[in-house]
């Protein structure tokens, strides 16, 4: 209980606090010579964060010989290694899995989660900081304490209600809730001042009707937050694809990837080509929201 | 707030109200249903289950009642268990005794003694407790995959916490294209793992041609095995010296050896923590640069009118006012390694199990037990241990560091 205060007391002030002095901030942008070092320093971190990207980029683009000299560029870009790697891998049906499994994955965790995120925030119910509790303390929990009864329940061993090995459904639905989106979530509603929600009473509205007119509308930043963090997640799934996927009908790109590699052998422009193919769409996505996404990591990280 | 309101209305008009305030409760509970249906079955009851499944064999017939027989295959003898765990817990009380022992002026020199006695016997207790274990275990594996974690753990966490520390200062200093270098820095966080792990492995690849290796070369530095190699990196580096130290120890009579897991990591295993860290360190600059913002800019204006010069600055107040966030990123860092998979695994599995023996860490042991070996069970007892380590590392570093992090 305390705690919670304290957290909300501290997000809330992050958030008051936290934007004007960015804004300052930015205002002193200027450039020193005494600042010379520094560069030099991120630079040389740069290049290493970027190093694997553009050994990836290049060996992608090599033939199958010059991948076995001492060479860093391709004499001339085999563009074609793209599609070859594309149709002997059946990265085209990968793909398409992954796009509707992220996609499926990031609107069941929005549905799932403004809900709970609006009444742990302003319904009052009997055992709801319990309850609340309960689902973040799933956040300790590792994953392969999880999977393996998780495993079990989704082949049907535990519930007789039939395997669901190879199915969408397995790949998604044990994804589409977790605590960490209804705290985020529920951090955020905190802070929506009360007069709003008695006001819209006195009008006659309902919770439900209160949620999708104001609250939501309020909250698109952090929903775009979610979004994006959802988005990464479930694209860069890896383990849990592997468990619940013998075959390839809806294997997604990142085991998709993986078996190519074991099937590929030394061919390592094509799994190069894979895996620029796997990287790029999490790129583009990233590119285009680049400060949402850090902003959001950076408020929603620093919630302790 | 609003259980006073809630109640003053309750007296004015009861029957009313608690209709609405059920049908309010009913609009909670459903509200929620959705999320607690999902993260009950699939987050909660796991971990109820495993701790049952765990008590059962399951190869051979199905179900068979064993009691905590898989747990004495992990461990080994329950009596090193204890020593080892409780002695565990005693750095908790030496750390008790410790601290209280400022509070006390009286005395406090005593209290002191007391707690560096209660350390020191922790440590024994830990390395009979340990070696107990180790020669009792018919299941080694786990016990094994434990240290590599921890090797794993204390070879990235405060190498990538202080890079990414230094990083995000220097980037603080209304630097030119801050944000360009942060996305840049940010990169490798977002990439999918196994897209980069199978990078990884081509650069770190034994062949001589592969850019690891190349960059080596650059340095004067002959090929190395990387990813492929299972000896110990201290042994890569230094085996004249390590071997002469040992014939020399072996000259004096003592039995014991530098060697296996006193050596430290493999260097397979030290190029999977390069990885972590290329992973991981641009997630931590991002988290500190928050930080950084919250540290009110009138201090350091103070601090130079006092004429501390930039150093000073750093570590008189960006180090300490910053500390909870480093707390928390050490707590989440230890929590990751011990759950970290894909990395591992990827890496792994490009040397066709080649590396398996210095590479696998605990979540590496339980993936396999269950899914290579399909013991579910055995992989359940594991899986439990693995959670009680670090549900204890959690509540030690809570214990250290937790006081002064929740005050700042």
């Amino acid at each position: 209980m305390d705690n919670a205060q304290d957290t909300r007391n501290a997000a809330v002030g992050a958030a008051t606090e936290a934007h004007p002095p960015k804004k300052r901030v930015r205002e002193q942008y200027e450039f020193k010579l005494t600042h010379l070092p520094i560069y030099f320093v991120l630079t040389v971190g740069a290049i290493i964060c970027l190093t694997p990207f553009l050994y990836m980029m290049s060996t992608s683009l090599m033939t199958l010989g010059e991948t076995i000299l001492k060479q860093l560029v391709p004499d001339v870009p085999q563009w074609g290694n793209y599609t070859e790697a594309w149709n002997e891998a059946d990265f085209s049906l990968y793909f398409r899995n992954s796009v509707i499994i992220t996609a499926l994955t990031i609107i069941g965790i929005i549905f799932t989660s403004v809900l709970a995120g609006y009444a742990f925030a302003r319904i009052e119910f009997p055992g709801r900081n319990l309850i609340f509790m309960l689902l973040l303390a799933t956040l300790m929990i590792p994953g392969t304490v999880t999977f393996i009864p998780n495993l079990l329940l989704i082949r049907g061993e535990i519930v007789p209600w039939g395997s669901w090995m190879n199915t969408l459904p397995a790949l998604t639905v044990p994804f589409m809730a977790n605590a960490f989106s209804i705290f985020l979530l529920r951090q955020f509603f905190m802070q929506i001042p009360r007069e709003l929600w008695d006001a819209a009473r006195i009008d006659g509205a309902g919770h439900l009707r209160f949620l999708t007119a104001v609250v939501i509308p309020m909250s698109r930043p952090v929903i775009m937050t979610v979004t994006l963090l959802t988005f990464v997640a479930a694209w860069n799934e890896f383990i849990w694809p592997l468990l619940v996927t013998t075959t390839s009908t809806w294997r997604p790109l990142g085991v998709g990837l993986y078996t190519f590699v074991t099937e590929a052998g030394p061919e390592t422009h094509l799994i190069m080509a894979g895996a620029v193919i796997t990287i790029i769409p999490v790129l583009i996505v990233y590119f285009i929201t680049q400060k949402f996404f850090t902003e959001g990591i950076a408020t929603s990280g620093l919630k302790g | 707030m609003a259980v006073t309101t809630t109640s003053k209305t309750q007296t004015s008009k009861p029957k009313r109200v608690s209709q609405r305030q059920m049908g309010e409760w009913l609009t909670g509970y459903l509200f929620i249903l959705p999320s607690v249906i999902v993260i009950g079955v699939f987050g909660l009851f796991p971990i109820i289950y495993a701790l049952y499944m765990s008590l059962f064999r399951r190869r051979v017939e199905p179900d068979r009642f064993i009691g905590l027989d898989n747990y004495t295959r992990i461990l080994g003898s329950w009596w090193g268990a204890l020593a080892f765990f409780g002695g565990l817990a005693l750095i908790l009380v030496a750390h008790w005794l410790w601290t209280d022992a400022f509070k006390r002026s009286e005395k406090a020199s005593v209290w002191r003694i007391l707690a560096s006695l209660v350390l020191l016997g922790s440590g024994v207790s830990i390395a009979l407790g340990w070696n107990l274990m180790m020669e009792a275990s018919r299941n080694g594996d786990f016990l094994q995959g434990l240290v590599r974690t921890v090797f794993y753990g204390f070879g990235s966490i405060p190498l990538q916490i202080s890079l990414a520390l230094v990083i995000a200062y220097m980037l603080f200093q209304k630097i030119k294209g801050q944000e360009l270098y942060r996305m840049l820095f940010f990169l490798p966080y977002v990439t999918p793992a196994v897209a980069g792990a199978v990078v990884f492995q081509v650069i770190f690849s034994p062949r001589e041609e592969r850019l690891a290796n190349q960059i080596a070369g650059f340095f004067g530095i002959a090929p190395q095995r990387w990813l492929f190699e299972n000896k110990p990196l201290l042994e890569v580096m230094f085996g004249g010296p390590i071997g002469r130290f040992n014939e020399w120890l072996a000259s004096t009579g003592a039995s014991w050896q530098w060697e296996g897991l006193w050596l430290g990591p493999s260097m397979a295993l030290v190029t999977i923590i390069f990885f972590g860290i290329w992973t991981y360190t641009g997630y931590n600059v991002v988290i500190f640069l928050a930080g950084l913002g919250n540290i009110p800019q009138n201090l350091y204006e103070a601090a130079e009118i006092d004429g501390a010069n930039g150093a000073q600055q750093f570590w008189n107040i960006t180090v300490p006012l910053l500390s909870p966030v480093t707390f928390y990123l050490t707590v989440l860092g230890f929590i990751g390694t011990f759950q970290a998979f894909t990395h591992l695994f990827v890496m792994r599995e490009a040397t066709n199990g080649f590396a398996r023996d210095s590479v696998d860490t605990a979540s590496l042991v339980i993936f396999d037990t269950f899914y290579k070996r399909n013991d579910f069970t055995l992989a359940a007892a594991q899986s439990i241990i693995l959670f009680a380590v670090i549900l204890l590392l959690t509540l030690m570093q809570n214990r250290f560091f937790g006081k002064g992090a929740t005050g700042g």
